[in-house]
């Protein structure tokens, strides 16, 4: 007998969310949100506060029912099992409480026994694995907030979760409490976990997270790997600037702009001028001199500045325009238009440079520092392009 | 990490009822309920326990020594001896009872005002292991104030006048009050969300009902009790323990000196345990289930107890009020069910299949139908089995047929009632989402019909003239049942030959407008129940199909 070719047996999710709705009275906190977190990933749901973050973890955490929509953890449904998902999932609220009044062992022991877990070295292992050893005798109130949220996690493991749930983990934590929760979490990737969390720091989440997604007004604006929605974003920004491209060689500027492409009147169709050619642009302007602190020492990597800029044009016609300038320490040309500046400077050398690029013939349409990328693309998402 | 902890499967649970129950105390035995270790490990650690204890018993220390000095200047020994009985177990009986409500009040509520709530219910310990260990935690923190006292409650003791047995019954009543106090406050305190706010609301409702059940269970029983056995002294306050000494033990003594007090109090009780349960669910799960045991087990108790009670008591009148208070039991249930689902959600709906639920069990959980029916039927054969044990007893023993006739119309007055009452409760349910509003509107339903005749009669003058025949004009109200007694049993009100027809022809539109309802009602539940099924079904399979959205996926 001969076996055909073993098609891969696909991986289910650990997280399925679908057409999510919530309701508060008449407010619809939650409008139609769908998507998945994979096995052992690590996904950061973002939004501004009263977004909604809250209310989807709660659901997913079994303690809300949605108004409408079905989430499964493991392919359990929440509302239909939620004793089995809660044994599947360790779930830290935000600004969780805890019992004061008892050590750190009697603290693990108690939820030990509330989990049914009756070996002892689970509690030994848990502490073991959250650095608490030292601490296990020390009453709960005498921990430091970070130690305390430490705790809340040792709590979550303790039965062994495969999904974990943390709302706003490092919130009111001092930088080095931020830092630990961070590498716990790197550590229980590690142990093959999925960890879903939502957090308002931008950077942490880039520094952990496989996957995101980002909430406003209780929708989900977008949800996937961080790579893939930054080129997406990337080529949607592409499309629209050669769009707008194509508008600007048949439509003057309106309300009486200068026409950078050489037309003079308002809203009328105009002919552009021909593009420069490449080699035209690539020598330096008087005005950008050599790249070196007034001692002459070559400037430091954290001192430079970083700005993106959009033209409509060959964005290497407007990086040869730029490269080798004053103040100017490298210039990236990318797709659509994209330019990627380093420099040093303030507001007057952008400024300068914009004038630069617009007397060189090169129309400049957007302008912006650049940002950390999962901040880049929370404000693109949820403001709208950012040009 | 995966490999190290493993979760262990609890046993499956098999066998005879015997067996499981036995196996389920060993377990408590030997598995102690984790909540209440936790709860007496931070009380042992609660610096202020032992300082309010110790104030506490050494006020109670001072006012009784103070009390037996003067009263024992003048007063024999064993007068002193009774009188400082009484003065200890009515201020005892009012610590537990304003105590216990406040201590299991903020147990609940503080772990949700705490914060600390959510996690222990991720725990999947369950409701039920939750409400047993707060109720054993706040009974246990109680019962230290007992014991604390205890030694001055022994005092009386040794002046004489009082027996050890009576002052250990009295105890063992202080802790059985405690145990219904401390339910109480944890069904309160099961419904809120604030601490303080739970522990204003049992207060306020707490210290009058004890200030009531103090006058009423004590004194004013004390005098009716009297009646049956004389050597039980008629006026004091703490009785009980007195007639458990005194009265002849027999066939009476244990009916009303142990099966109805015990039912009293312990009936209560598994309500509040079992309203505290539901209150900790979600609002899918089955809330229903275990009140409605409670219904279907504790209806027959009453009814038979409520009937002893009246045959022991050898008057027909006792009767007629056990018939009465069968009624006021019954409007509270109606009230509890009037919040019933209108059908099991899809949740239980999922989990009875799984399970393959039969048929009993399924008549048991969530649906209105289902709780009105099952509260229709014990509610009608109650008021058939009480007038039937009047008729019995007039038969059998010192009492008239006219006043088995008047228990008869009684029950029937109160029946076509309870019947208009529970349709009422029916359509009003099925018409709202919600379960508040058709339980308040129950509420002044009994209220308009209750009271609303005889305040329009008050205000027209009619009651001043008391052989007016106008009174007929109650009918409609359930406390017409008094006038309908009056007439029948008595034999007084003789001029008013519309007594009787009023009641019957208010008695039969109550009966039809009960039963309309109940059809209108049962209609809309039926539309309502499957256009929900049909609509859970059909995203049952979009949901299943749904595949995960991707880059492309239109905007939601």
């Amino acid at each position: 007998m001969t076996q055909g070719p073993t098609e891969p047996v696909p991986v289910p999710p650990a997280i399925r969310v679908r057409r999510l709705w919530h309701r508060f009275g008449r407010f619809d906190v939650l409008r139609d949100v769908s998507f998945d977190v994979g096995q052992g990933e690590i996904f950061g749901f973002i939004g501004p506060n009263g977004a909604g973050k809250t209310t989807t973890i709660r659901i997913m955490a079994t303690l809300l029912e949605p108004t409408f929509g079905r989430v499964e953890i493991e392919g359990v449904d929440v509302s239909v099992d939620p004793e089995r998902v809660r044994r599947m999932i360790g779930y830290m609220p935000d600004h969780a409480g805890v019992y004061e009044r008892i050590t750190v062992r009697e603290y693990l022991e108690f939820f030990a026994d509330a989990y049914g877990v009756e070996q002892r070295e689970v509690v030994d292992a848990v502490i073991e694995l959250t650095e608490l050893r030292n601490l296990s005798d020390r009453l709960v109130a005498a921990l430091s907030k970070g130690l305390k949220q430490r705790l809340q996690v040792a709590r979550i493991l303790l039965h062994d979760p495969q999904v974990l749930i943390l709302d706003e983990p490092a919130s009111d934590l001092d930088p080095r409490a931020r830092i630990e929760i961070r590498d716990l979490l790197l550590e229980l990737r590690e142990l093959n976990k999925t960890i879903f969390l939502s957090s308002h720091v931008l950077t942490e989440l880039s520094d952990i997270c496989t996957s995101i997604g980002i909430l406003e007004r209780g929708q989900l604006l977008v949800a996937g790997p961080i790579g893939e929605i930054a080129e997406r974003l990337q080529a949607e920004r592409a499309q629209a600037a050669e769009a707008r491209a194509a508008e600007a060689t048949v439509v003057a500027p309106p309300f009486g702009l200068p026409d950078l492409a050489g037309a003079t009147g308002a809203g009328t169709a105009v002919t552009p001028s021909p593009m420069p050619e490449p080699q035209t642009l690539l020598a330096p302007t008087p005005a950008l001199s050599p790249l070196t602190t007034p001692g002459g020492a070559p400037v430091p990597e954290a001192a430079r500045k970083r700005l993106r800029l959009r033209v409509l044009c060959d964005a290497r016609v407007a990086a040869g325009a730029l490269s080798g300038g004053t103040g100017i320490h490298a210039v990236e040309p990318g797709a659509g238009g994209a330019l990627s500046l380093q420099y040093t400077g303030d507001e007057n050398f952008v400024a300068a440079v914009v004038r630069h690029l617009v007397v060189s013939g090169i129309p400049v349409v957007a302008v912006e520092p650049e940002r950390n990328e999962l901040e880049r693309i929370f404000l693109e998402v949820t403001r709208g392009e950012l040009s | 990490m995966s490999t190290e902890i493993e979760v262990p499967v609890p046993p499956a649970t098999s066998g005879s009822f015997l067996s499981r129950a036995r196996d389920q105390l060993g377990g408590w035995w030997e598995n102690p309920n984790p909540v209440w270790v936790r709860e007496l490990r931070q009380s042992a650690r609660l610096s202020r326990t032992p300082v309010v204890l110790a104030v506490l018993t050494v006020m109670v220390t001072l006012l009784i020594s103070s009390i037996g000095g003067m009263a024992s200047v003048s007063a024999r020994p064993a007068k002193v001896g009774v009188a400082l009985f009484h003065t200890f177990f009515s201020l005892a009986f009012l610590v537990v009872t304003w105590l216990g409500p406040a201590v299991a009040a903020s147990t609940i509520s503080s772990e949700r005002s705490g914060r600390t709530w959510e996690a222990l219910l991720l725990t999947g310990i369950g409701p039920s292991a939750i409400a047993r260990g707060k109720f054993f935690a706040a009974l246990s923190y109680l019962s230290l104030y007992v014991v604390m006292l205890a030694p001055v409650g022994a005092l009386p003791f040794l002046f004489g006048g009082v027996t050890a047995t009576e002052v250990a019954a009295a105890f063992l009543l202080l802790l059985l009050f405690g145990a219904l106090s401390v339910a109480f406050g944890l069904a309160v305190s099961s419904r809120f969300w604030n601490q303080a706010a739970a522990i204003i609301v049992t207060l306020i409702v707490a210290i009058p009902l004890s200030l009531t059940g103090y006058i009423v269970l004590g004194p004013v029983l004390s005098i009716a009790v009297n009646g049956v056995w004389p050597v039980v002294p008629a006026g004091p306050p703490v009785w009980l323990p007195t007639a458990y000494v005194r009265a002849d033990f027999g066939f009476r003594y244990f009916v009303l000196l142990v099966a109805a007090p015990a039912f009293s109090l312990l009936g209560p009780v598994w309500l509040l345990y079992e309203l505290t349960k539901a209150n900790l669910k979600d609002t899918s799960d089955d809330r229903s289930t275990g009140v409605r045991i409670w219904f279907v087990a504790t209806t027959p108790l009453l009814i038979a107890m409520l009937s002893s009670v009246a045959w022991l008591s050898a008057g027909a009148e006792w009767f007629a009020a056990s018939v009465g208070a069968f009624f006021v039991y019954l409007i509270g249930v109606a009230v509890l069910f009037a919040g019933e689902p209108l059908g099991p959600s899809r949740r239980v709906a999922v989990h009875w299949t799984r399970e393959g639920v039969g048929r009993l069990q399924r008549f048991l959980g969530p649906g209105l139908t289902r709780a009105n029916t099952l509260l229709a039927v014990f509610g009608l054969l109650g008021f058939a089995l009480l007038a039937a044990a009047a008729h019995v007893w007039a038969e059998v023993a010192s009492g008239t047929r006219a006043q088995a006739l008047g228990v008869g119309a009684v029950s029937a007055h109160l029946a076509a009632f309870f019947v208009f009452l529970v349709g009422l409760a029916t359509w009003l349910r099925s018409r709202s989402s919600a379960a508040g509003p058709p339980r308040l509107l129950v509420l002044a339903a009994v209220f308009v019909f209750g009271v609303g005749p005889w305040i329009a009669m008050a205000i027209a003058g009619v009651l001043a003239k008391t052989d007016s025949a106008l009174l007929m004009l109650a009918a409609p109200s359930p406390a017409y049942a008094a006038v309908l007694y009056e007439k029948v049993a008595v034999g007084t009100l003789t001029s008013h030959a519309g007594i009787v027809p009023a009641a019957v022809i208010s008695g039969a539109l109550l009966v039809l407008s009960g039963l309309g309802l109940s059809l209108l009602g049962k209609l809309r539940i039926q539309r309502r129940v499957s256009e929900e099924r049909r609509w859970v079904e059909h995203w049952e399979t979009t949901f299943a199909t749904e595949p995960a959205p991707g880059p492309d996926a239109p905007a939601p």
